[in-house]
């Protein structure tokens, strides 16, 4: 061989290595956040994988789970009862220990309401330092749909190791946080994931659910996502390639800090889960969110429909 | 019509060998077995549809069953209760359908800690079982207990009672049925003031979260055994069994002509209901009844939109619906499936309506609306779910309900 081949080789070899990488990066991605329903059906026995449903409408866990599943309760488990706050640091790792889970288990959390409330478990478990946790693609929905395998017996298990480690406060924002967003002292985009009727003040709470707060409309600057459009049909996640021209086209590009934000928290969750773990950006929840935001004294907000509350 | 006479008979001719039906059976059965059709098909359509399709095809094909055992158990807790309460013309006391329901809570309960075990495995973790009608103990729920009492005995059947007898053709239970949504329209009215002088300080008793499950319902099954020793003596003579073969002739005429047996009849509600719970919710036959009152206030703008404590509490959940409810589906089952067993066995019949009789149909309906909303269930849902699901509120609200009807009879309001 030539040198002139040779180097001709090397280069494409280059060449062909740089197109592939993003793509075999965006595949590690989608495998080590979530899992598809048939890889999960054949690791249910698995005894690195621990398996937790968060489901918020009562009765769906215990009338039949993925066989080996643990229920977590969001209302309880997951946050502060007393405090308006996420779960304490204490009650976190009692909770996950008494699951059987260790440093190196693999978890993977489902739930019913499109996994809104799964991807809050994520957060908060890669809030207290601990990576390996997944979705299942679909969530409880996709599964049943599927006709796949359910079980009502409650697994037990020997304690954990599990110990929390360093806190990932980056992936949370407080009100100050974002104030100083939208005051132009730091940088940052603001996804509003919630309905555009919500987004312009039309209503004040989605349809059903009760009005938390005195304002309508939204955080100045911020750009309206619903998080719907992060999934498909069934419920699964779009493609990574997809979702990055969703958000590319949005001005999108993780060149910057995000911050996802909606009502209560849980469905920002959603957004953080996608741009975080499956494009790798660098973004945070607010947790707040507009109950705090749109009952606070002194933020500004904006109000395209000019909704007064309460008023006639 | 009352519901202590004996069926017509079908059979023409006691002949064992001939099995010949009237051609008025021959409608009657053709029209049953179309209907029992319907509903099963109904099922499998229904559980095509996404999301709640299984659940609402379960629950009707659940309230067919019911209706069946309802019509051919006569398991109307009015018509037993008013059977012991009430002397025959020999002055005996007949205490033989309370047996039913006596069964049917044992049998409750037995599969409700079957359940609770695999739902919730530590009864001490703090926790109620899900969904499990477990409510509030309060003055509020006696009062609701004797005024749902007192309804029975004006309008002459509990709710469920009226259900399933609509299907007979009884002519007072749609009036009963009318009076009852107004009777829920009251509740929701006077929510606001008992739930905030009464019910939110009110305990929520739940037996296993002090005894566990096993002194549960070794509890529960030694009071029922002590009631069913005492109520022994108030049985009245068993009609000598007839010898002879079992053949199609005899087990469709048993099935179809005689009276269930209340022991039968109560083991098959107890498991129908458990098996209820495990799919779906626990059995009662309020929810979809109260919710209607409670859609027709809110659209009239009558009742604010939250009625605060109440969607917090387990029970025959109430709410503001733009569709049918799985328990629609129930009683829509029930009260079908009653109708077809009614016709299997000649027993439909529609009865004479007075100015006087409707009168007091609607105002025990209003009772029972009233009570069954207050007590966040009626005779099905609180009495029997409440305490096969070992909860205090299920036993004080039979208490009270007895009381009640007790009441009732000795003020002859049954009498019209």
């Amino acid at each position: 061989m030539t040198v002139r081949i040779r180097i001709i080789a090397v280069l494409l070899l280059l060449v062909a290595t740089m197109v592939a990488v993003p793509f075999i990066n965006a595949q590690d991605a989608v495998e080590s956040s979530i899992v598809s329903a048939d890889w999960l059906a054949e690791n249910l026995d698995n005894p690195q994988v621990r398996v937790i449903e968060v489901s918020v409408i009562p009765g769906v866990y215990e009338r039949g789970h993925i066989p080996g599943a643990v229920n977590f309760v969001w209302h309880t488990d997951f946050v502060d009862t007393v405090y308006r706050d996420i779960v304490s640091a204490d009650n976190f790792q009692a909770l996950v220990q008494a699951a059987g889970i260790n440093q190196d288990t693999t978890v993977v959390l489902y739930g019913d309401n499109n996994n809104w409330f799964a991807a809050w478990g994520a957060w908060i478990f890669n809030l207290y330092g601990f990576e390996d946790v997944r979705l299942l693609d679909g969530g409880r929905v996709k599964w049943e749909a599927d006709g796949r395998e359910l079980s009502t017996s409650v697994p037990t298990f020997e304690t954990g190791n599990f110990t929390i480690g360093d806190i990932n406060a980056d992936l949370r924002s407080f009100k100050a946080d974002v104030l100083s967003i939208v005051e132009g002292e730091n940088a940052g985009t603001l996804i509003d994931i919630r309905s555009a009727a919500e987004f312009n003040g039309e209503i004040f709470a989605p349809e059903g659910i009760q009005e938390l707060s005195i304002r309508a409309g939204h955080i100045p600057g911020a750009i309206n996502v619903p998080w719907g459009q992060n999934v498909r049909e069934d419920g699964t996640f779009k493609s990574v390639e997809e979702l990055r021209e969703l958000y590319a086209g949005l001005g999108i590009d993780g060149t910057g800090p995000i911050v996802t934000y909606c009502r209560i928290g849980e469905r920002a969750a959603l957004t953080w889960f996608v741009l975080r773990e499956l494009l790798g950006y660098e973004v945070a929840v607010y947790d707040g969110s507009w109950t705090e935001w749109g009952n606070s004294v002194g933020v500004p907000i904006e109000n395209p429909a000019g909704t007064v509350w309460g008023g006639r | 019509m009352s519901e202590s006479t004996q069926g017509g008979s079908l059979l023409n001719g006691a002949a064992p060998v001939t099995f010949f039906l009237s051609r008025r059976a021959v409608w009657q059965s053709a029209l049953a077995v179309l209907i029992l059709s319907i509903i099963g098909v109904g099922a499998f359509i229904l559980h095509k549809t996404p999301g709640s399709g299984a659940t609402a095809s379960f629950s009707l094909l659940v309230g067919a069953a019911i209706g069946i055992v309802f019509e051919r158990g006569r398991f109307c807790f009015f018509c037993i209760l008013r059977d012991f309460i009430e002397p025959d013309g020999t002055g005996q006391r007949n205490s033989g359908g309370l047996f039913a329901i006596l069964t049917a809570l044992a049998v409750g309960g037995i599969g409700y800690a079957i359940v609770f075990g695999a739902f919730l495995p530590n009864a001490g973790a703090g926790r109620l079982p899900p969904q499990a009608h477990i409510g509030p103990v309060s003055p509020v729920l006696v009062a609701a207990g004797v005024a749902f009492g007192v309804g029975m005995a004006l309008s002459g059947a509990c709710i469920s009672g009226h259900l399933y007898r609509l299907g007979e053709g009884y002519a007072r239970a749609p009036i009963a049925l009318f009076g009852a949504l107004i009777g829920f329209g009251i509740g929701f009215l006077t929510w606001y003031t008992l739930y905030v002088e009464m019910l939110v300080r009110a305990p929520v008793v739940w037996l296993p979260s002090i005894l566990g499950y096993a002194g549960s319902l070794i509890l529960h099954l030694a009071v029922l055994g002590g009631l069913a020793l005492f109520l022994l003596r108030y049985l009245p003579e068993v009609p000598a069994r007839v010898n002879g073969k079992i053949t199609v002739q005899s087990i469709y005429r048993s099935l179809t002509q005689e009276r269930w047996n209340p022991i039968a009849t109560g083991a098959l509600v107890g498991i129908i209901g458990v098996f209820l719970y495990f799919r779906v919710e626990p059995l009662g036959v309020t929810a979809q009844l109260g919710s209607i009152s409670r859609t027709i206030l809110d659209n009239a703008n009558v009742l604010s939109e939250r009625l605060p404590g109440l969607d917090t509490f387990a029970g025959c959940a109430t709410q503001v619906v733009d569709a049918i409810m799985d328990n629609g589906w129930l009683i829509g089952g029930l009260v079908a499936a009653s109708f077809s067993a009614a016709l299997l066995s000649n027993r439909f019949q529609v009865s004479q309506l007075t100015l006087r009789n409707s009168a007091t149909a609607l105002l025990g309906g209003i009772l029972q609306g009233w009570g069954a909303m207050m007590a966040l269930g009626c005779t099905v849902g609180t009495l029997l779910s409440g305490i096969s699901a070992f909860a205090l509120s299920g036993w004080v609200f039979a208490i009270a309900v007895f009381a009640g009807v007790w009441l009732g009879i000795r003020l002859r309001l049954h009498q019209s």
